[in-house]
């Protein structure tokens, strides 16, 4: 996702975040990642001897929650589907319509996933595989970037 | 001025475009390939979109993904850095239909200097000395007897579409022509895509002297002196430094205000680098490159000038407040380009950065992506960073630079300090003395083994 100094921080819970860095320092781990009612969170130490501060990023998943806590890096997900351009991501054919997949979805391979649209040209996004649609990982009309996590398909 | 500028580059040059940026307080867009994730800037930036994967086809010069990336930021302008599409004359056009301001130079005048018998002839329409040669593309091996008798031989082979050093070759008598030429037809066909080849004299042991140029498109034009960038090895600059040993203060405002006048005359854009080889007190045209050069920092260590704010400046539609008169040299400024390579036998050594100390102290300047833990990638090029000092005098400047490169630590990978470490002790240099073929002398009588 285009990372976006305009996050709002309403979102940022500070106790959760001074929690886990207190967690960090006191495991000596460099990397905490945990998600909980459609938010994900991650705290991870700056190994580098540069002046950037320790990584805080807080992603706000959509409204499907994944009642899990544990480091769940969707990037490595062997079901997910990631973008294979820079665009706008839309989930349904045209605004108003209904999204090609809900969660549960059964989709069969070639099927039309989502559409991401770069400089005005739709493109519709395929399932590599056949499957059942167990996360959705954009919003509509969020930008993504090439290798961005948007659906899960197990 | 730019609400948003999008870095359309990678390494030590998008680091050094983010820093101007900051210090105008414009918001920036770092774009990257996949490979590039953990690059210094891509964290530095406001924003950053991953536009492809590693290959530089798919991610640093793939105009689809680059215009998206300025759609979904908003980016009102793009800076290409050096290489990639930074001479890409399309680009800049594209750019501007899709209402994104490249920073950089009018698109005709990218064209007509990317091409090197059109930068030529345009060159020596404005004035500015040439090197003698065929008055355009050669046709027959006939036509390129001819050139070569009325210059003299040695002479000169050359891509039209080359540049960079790329697509050259030497020809010693005439007997060697017929073949030289279809070599290098064929070889600047394969390489560049076009086979268009022109002759030029060959020059025994010139200096190779640039001028750097600022421009505001309006009309106004100004030189900011000269670089010597003689030392290479395969046409690839090593070591630079401003001013040249060989040029005193009134050889300097005679090149330079050739150079500027022409550039007022063509209302040229931007910065830009007119390139000569110099020898015998005479300059000769080669090429200008329309774009930022790697080199740039010895220009504005030696004028205290930031040459990427101008650029930005002019490219927003400033007019050009510095005059000639504003423009003073004070002092020296030597760079190096320290690669990721044997010193000896210049191997590639990719890999990870397991120590990393930078030099320090008044003077000294690195301008460098790595740090400590960084994995320089193989896919692009090997430049680690360079290491680029100023002092009062020359004499100064040289102290300085020995023992800023003693200070220096990259362990991890090879590089090529100890090149510099030797270069540095080297009577020659210190003398100053020495042209573009120098160093591959010095490298073949095996200097880097004593």
């Amino acid at each position: 996702m285009a990372k976006s100094s305009k996050s709002p921080t309403s979102f940022v819970d500070h106790e959760l975040i001074h929690e886990l860095t207190r967690l960090l320092d006191d495991t000596g781990l460099t990397e905490i990642e945990i998600e909980q009612d459609g938010r994900r969170v991650r705290v991870a130490r700056n190994t580098s001897t540069s002046a950037a501060p320790a990584a805080v990023r807080v992603e706000v998943a959509p409204s499907q929650p994944v009642p899990e806590i544990g480091p769940i890096d969707p990037a490595k997900h062997p079901g997910v589907v990631i973008s294979p351009m820079v665009g706008t991501a839309y989930a349904a054919p045209e605004p108003g319509a209904k999204p090609f997949i809900d969660i549960g979805s059964k989709v069969k391979i070639g099927e039309t996933l989502l559409i991401v649209e770069a400089m005005k040209t739709m493109n519709q996004i395929p399932a590599p595989r056949g499957g059942t649609v167990m996360q959705i990982l954009f919003e509509d009309g969020q930008p993504v970037e090439f290798g961005e996590p948007l659906v899960i398909i197990e | 001025m730019f609400d948003k500028i999008l870095i359309a580059n990678r390494g030590e040059i998008a680091l050094r475009v983010l820093r101007a940026c900051k210090e105008l307080g414009i918001p920036t867009v770092a774009v990257h390939s996949t490979a590039d994730a953990d690059a210094m800037h891509v964290r530095f930036a406001d924003e950053s979109v991953c536009i492809g994967p590693p290959a530089a086809k798919d991610s640093y010069l793939n105009v689809p993904a680059i215009l998206s990336a300025c759609e979904i930021t908003g980016a009102d302008a793009v800076h290409p850095g050096y290489g990639f599409l930074s001479e890409n004359a399309r680009f800049a056009e594209i750019l501007a239909e899709h209402g994104v301001q490249f920073i950089g130079p009018k698109a005709e005048h990218i064209r007509t200097m990317g091409d090197k018998i059109e930068a030529k002839r345009t060159a020596r329409k404005l004035g500015i000395p040439v090197v003698p040669g065929s008055d355009g593309g050669i046709g027959s091996d006939q036509e390129a007897a001819k050139v070569a008798n009325d210059i003299g031989f040695p002479v000169l082979i050359k891509a039209s579409a080359g540049g960079g050093g790329r697509g050259m070759k030497v020809v010693r008598a005439a007997g060697e022509l017929s073949t030289a030429l279809s070599t290098a037809r064929a070889e600047a066909k394969a390489a560049f895509g076009d086979d268009a080849v022109y002759i030029e004299k060959y020059l025994e042991r010139p200096r190779h002297i640039e001028i750097q140029v600022l421009g505001d498109g309006k009309g106004k034009a100004i030189h900011l002196g000269e670089r010597d960038c003689s030392l290479q090895r395969r046409h690839q600059k090593v070591w630079e430094e401003g001013p040249s040993p060989a040029l005193n203060a009134g050889a300097r405002d005679a090149i330079g205000e050739t150079v500027a006048k022409a550039m007022r005359a063509i209302e040229y854009l931007g910065v830009g680098t007119v390139e000569f080889l110099y020898e015998d007190g005479k300059f000769y045209f080669i090429e200008m490159n329309t774009r930022i050069q790697v080199e740039h920092p010895v220009t504005e260590m030696i004028t205290d000038i930031d040459l990427i704010f101008e650029q930005i400046r002019v490219a927003a539609g400033s007019e050009l407040a510095l005059k000639q008169g504003d423009v003073e040299f004070r002092g020296h400024s030597i760079e190096c380009r320290i690669n990721a390579e044997n010193p000896v036998s210049f191997r590639p050594s990719p890999g990870i950065i397991l120590h990393y100390h930078a030099p320090g102290g008044l003077g000294v300047r690195i301008d460098s992506a790595v740090y400590q833990g960084y994995t320089i990638p193989p896919y692009y090029d090997s430049l680690v960073g360079k290491l680029i000092v100023h002092g009062k005098t020359r004499t100064e400047c040289l102290m300085r630079l020995k023992r800023a490169l003693d200070e220096v630590v990259v362990d991890g990978i090879e590089t090529t300090l100890p090149l510099f470490r030797a270069l540095v002790r080297e009577k020659d240099i210190i003398d100053g003395n020495y042209h573009i073929h120098w160093l591959e002398q010095f490298l073949a009588r095996g200097g880097m083994e004593t």
